[in-house]
């Protein structure tokens, strides 16, 4: 077996576009300063294909929204990248009012297949706004997927599924993996959007992170090795959530942590407690504890360490259920 | 109106400082000193300066985006001790120290700042809509070039047109935004013919030239407190540098001419206004020196300042407690 070739996250998720424009002339990206790369994702693909599929916009989120929402509906398939995955707010009507429910308001008559984009999440002391991680208030609106990825492996995957999936996925993803480094195949793959995965195996207690915070909970799993046995399991996928892995690794803990870097009320987290609840109460044996950012709007300055969920955060909740 | 030599030599020293504090930001990001990004404003700080010097009071201030708005806080006589304090994170800084680049001094009039470039778009309305009810105030909103292809732009100069709102649309048009040029952006090299479908008076000025903007603003706020309505003032200025440090100086995708930039730095606002400050008579060598030393002992207070508050890391139950009104 030829050894597996190591890249950074960031590279991984311009394989997956290079590759998917390769293989479908319908696939194109729209966004603001794409050509030049405010992030190194989109680096060299204006040589390769050119400003008819690289296409670079006026600072005017809604009108480059637009470019990829009209084209969907015409047949292309578009890749928006917002750069900071907040400033999707400034075309939220667009997306979560029309784009996600169009389909279904409709009829269900047509698709709209499309990926938006950006990167967010805590580390860069720069406060809430670019900080945001966007992926509950989109999760929320049936009828469009939300993913983040954790590892180089899963980025390439993922975004090669959302590019290939005929409804509108968001693709979100975590500055503080950028330059992480990791195995990644060279032949294009898929990881199926809605599949979580158990990362780590363990016995006492299941704990859900991914993104920035997948790398949290390693650390505190490493910790406690010897002491407890941790379980970490990667959504992956925020809608669809799969919730039935959550629940097999339940059955063998017993205990629930779930990390999630928004706030605590109404969070990924909440929903995947509400539904353990729902569907799960006999497999608990210790009431479930969320990581998460306090209802607090994220600061910058130095406060973000001890704000943003940490591994002593997460490290205090596993000793907490497991007690 | 040509301005009295009192008011040359007030522009004059705020222009010196705001570059001076240019340059100490610059200097501190590169020392790793300075909180998240900075966007250096070195050779476009007179726009700023003169818009901001001669307001009055109760006049709303929203600053450019570029250089932090430090063009801005030299002309409004902000307390750059705790801006400065603010980026970095210091329990002094007029935020707390929770707000990184998102400063705020409301009692200046200067409300705080956003990282969604043309957030101001939307207050701006009720900004000048507060103003004209209650008289004998105005605004002045300053962006980018960048900043007129958002959709809000549009929105803000229908409304202000429509209820000659007291509102100056002051634009830094350095030609670029990030990576992207004018022509790359707009279909016409003016970002002020925007305003000519709203029949909104317009001018284009030297943005480089501290003492036209400064004439140019006092002329546009008059017409804006005499019941006249917005004006367009759009003031031609550049870009020495990269977008923000850190980030490599490319337009689209290819790197900026040096012989282009090279060019760029003859349109110096420093070296511009000193040369006329002479010429007229207005302030001596050995005055000209002492602005300078007087602006490097200011910088200097100002680090201190900065840099002996402590850091501040308030608990969670503080910070909570600062979500609401309580
Ligand atoms: C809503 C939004 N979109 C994109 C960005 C990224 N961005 C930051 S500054 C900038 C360019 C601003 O250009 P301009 O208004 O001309 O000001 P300049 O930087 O040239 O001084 C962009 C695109 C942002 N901060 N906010
Ligand atoms: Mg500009």
């Amino acid at each position: 077996m030829s050894e597996v070739r190591e890249l950074p996250l960031v590279e991984a998720i311009r394989e997956a576009y290079r590759q998917e424009m390769e293989r479908d002339e319908r696939v194109f990206m729209v966004g603001q300063d794409i050509a030049g790369g405010i992030f190194p994702h989109t680096k060299g693909l204006v040589e390769q294909f050119g400003t008819d599929r690289i296409v670079d916009t006026p600072l005017a989120e809604i009108g480059m929204y637009g470019t990829a929402f009209g084209a969907a509906m015409e047949g292309f398939r578009p890749i928006v990248d917002f750069m900071f995955a907040g400033f999707f707010l400034n075309a939220a009507s667009p997306i979560l009012a029309q784009t996600a429910q169009f389909r279904f308001i409709h009829g269900s008559q047509m698709s709209l297949p499309m990926v938006i984009t950006g990167a967010c999440g805590a580390g860069m002391r720069l406060g809430n706004e670019h900080a945001m991680l966007v992926h509950n208030m989109i999760a929320q609106v049936p009828g469009i997927k939300v993913c983040m990825p954790s590892t180089p492996y899963d980025a390439k995957g993922l975004m090669t599924a959302a590019i290939r999936d005929d409804n509108p996925v968001a693709f979100i993803w975590h500055l503080g993996t950028m330059m992480d480094r990791g195995p990644v195949p060279e032949e294009p793959y898929v990881v199926p959007l809605g599949v979580a995965e158990v990362k780590r195996e363990g016995g006492d207690v299941t704990l859900v992170a991914n993104g920035f915070q997948y790398k949290n909970a390693q650390i505190v799993a490493d910790k406690l090795a010897g002491e407890i046995s941790v379980e970490i399991i990667d959504p992956r996928t925020f809608s669809p959530l799969d919730i039935d892995t959550i629940l097999k690794s339940l059955e063998k803990t017993g205990r629930l942590v779930v990390v999630d870097e928004s706030w605590e009320s109404r969070s990924t987290a909440s929903e995947i407690a509400a539904q353990v609840v729902d569907r799960g109460f006999d497999l608990l044996d210790a009431p479930i504890r969320r990581v998460t950012i306090p209802n607090i709007p994220l600061p910058g300055g130095h406060m973000e360490p001890y704000v943003a969920p940490n591994p002593d955060a997460i490290e205090a909740a596993v000793r907490d259920v497991c007690r | 109106m040509a301005l009295g030599k009192e008011q040359m030599k007030l522009l004059y020293r705020n222009l010196v400082r705001a570059d001076h504090f240019d340059k100490m930001m610059m200097n501190r990001i590169m020392q790793g000193k300075l909180i998240g990004f900075y966007h250096p404003g070195d050779g476009a700080m007179a726009a700023g300066v003169g818009a901001s010097t001669f307001l009055g009071d109760n006049d709303i201030l929203n600053p450019h985006h570029r250089a932090h708005g430090l063009g801005y806080a030299a002309g409004r006589g902000v307390d750059v001790g705790r801006y400065l304090a603010e980026h970095t994170g210091k329990v002094d800084g007029c935020c707390g120290g929770r707000s990184s680049f998102h400063w705020s001094f409301p009692e200046k009039k200067m409300y705080g700042a956003s990282g969604f470039i043309g957030w101001h778009f939307c207050p701006v309305v009720g900004w000048g809509w507060a103003c004209k009810r209650k008289g004998n105030q105005m605004v002045l909103m300053a962006s980018g070039d960048g900043s007129y292809g958002q959709g809000g732009a549009h929105e803000a100069m229908l409304f202000a047109m429509n209820w000659k709102l007291p509102i100056v649309f002051f634009c830094e048009n350095n030609g670029m935004a990030i990576h992207s040029t004018i022509s790359d952006m707009h279909p016409m090299p003016d970002i002020s013919s925007l305003a000519q479908g709203y029949g909104m008076p317009a001018v284009v000025i030297d943005g480089q030239d501290v003492f036209a903007v400064a004439e140019t603003v006092i002329a546009a706020r008059e017409h804006a407190l005499a019941g006249k309505g917005p004006t367009f003032v759009e003031a031609k200025t550049l870009r020495l540098r990269e977008h923000d440090v850190g980030t490599p100086d490319l337009a689209r995708a290819e790197p900026r001419e040096a012989a282009y930039l090279e060019e760029l730095k003859k349109r110096d606002p420093v070296v511009l206004a000193t040369t006329r400050v002479l010429a007229e008579k207005v302030l001596t060598r050995k005055q000209i020196d002492k602005i300078y030393q007087e602006a490097k002992e200011e910088v200097a207070a100002i680090e201190k300042f900065a840099d002996e508050s402590p850091v501040a890391q308030p608990s969670i139950e503080e910070l909570l407690a600062g979500v609401y009104v309580a």
